[in-house]
């Protein structure tokens, strides 16, 4: 999956960012905190920030420790919240850490490393109410997140 | 002459202090001899964790913080002490130390990161003496004073 879009959703006050697969055929929208979408947004635009903020410390440690982003993947929903793992090279082995996915995703972006869903939690939205949402939406409500 | 070389003074976190008016909030750290106090403002989301942790609340999805100790669990490393050492335009700089193959290394961060690890991870916090010199010299135990009788939410440690 990449990361097509960063929005602000002025009904619930949060932020979305919407990840696509390459052809454009699947969607995941998920809804995140204001810290997180600055950090993935930050990150999109390549921006660094005067001083490390929380993902370029946590990528920072992961630098020193030699421990790789192998990948991201959204694996499941539940309740509506989205639940992700990052998986890790370290030393020979592999490591599998729990995370929510806008922490996956601003990691995973710092280390250029690919993001995946699993089918089950793409097939966990029906396209209607993936449709029904992208009605609600007004076209003032897209616009590029401030940071 | 020899330079008299200053240990680090050792802080603990004695709240966090919402300030209502603004997107921000302030870590008060004090020396253990309960003399000097360093209010660090930081983000809403960083004192939000600081505040979590210093109540142990567990949240049901880990938060950023959260992951960063569970990655430091999982793969087998520790942060050892986060050190505030240095301060510039009024804005302070730390580092977060951590054990790695039984070398030291040392971070360079935000101290509200710091500070949000440092008490997950349940390690000392210090700051060097120059920084506390150099953050003025204004009666901050009366300041505090005030804060502490308005109904600011805050954590006695």
């Amino acid at each position: 999956m990449n990361v097509r879009g960063l929005l602000f959703d002025p009904y619930n006050n949060a932020y979305i960012v919407i990840l696509r697969d390459n052809n454009n055929t699947e969607m995941l929208p998920i809804w995140i905190g204001k810290s997180e979408a600055s950090a993935i947004s930050f990150a999109l635009e390549r921006i660094t920030p005067p001083r490390p903020m929380t993902h370029d410390l946590m990528k920072t440690i992961l630098d020193n420790v030699n421990a790789k982003v192998i990948s991201t993947v959204v694996t499941d929903m539940k309740d509506n919240t989205y639940f992700a793992k990052i998986h890790l090279l370290y030393g020979d082995s592999e490591y599998t850490i729990d995370s929510r996915p806008s922490d996956a995703i601003a990691v995973a972006l710092r280390a250029d490393a690919p993001i995946f869903a699993t089918g089950e939690v793409l097939h966990k939205q029906t396209s209607e109410e993936l449709e029904r949402w992208l009605e609600n939406l007004k076209p003032e409500d897209f616009g590029k997140f401030e940071t | 002459m020899m330079m008299e070389i200053q240990d680090p003074v050792p802080l603990t976190v004695h709240g966090v202090l919402i300030d209502p008016n603004t997107d921000t909030q302030i870590v008060i750290l004090r020396d253990t001899k309960k003399t000097e106090v360093l209010p660090i403002w930081v983000g809403t989301s960083e004192g939000s964790s600081i505040r979590l942790a210093l109540e142990e609340i567990i949240p049901p999805r880990p938060m950023s913080h959260d992951l960063m100790m569970d990655v430091a669990e999982h793969l087998g490393f520790s942060f050892t002490k986060v050190i505030v050492n240095e301060v510039k335009n009024n804005t302070y700089y730390s580092h977060l130390y951590l054990t790695y193959q039984g070398e030291e290394r040392a971070i360079d961060c935000r101290p509200s990161d710091a500070i949000a690890i440092a008490v997950r991870a349940k390690i000392p916090i210090f700051v060097m003496p120059e920084v506390l010199e150099r953050k003025g010299s204004q009666n901050l135990d009366s300041w505090l004073a005030k804060l502490d009788s308005n109904a600011f939410d805050q954590h006695k440690s």
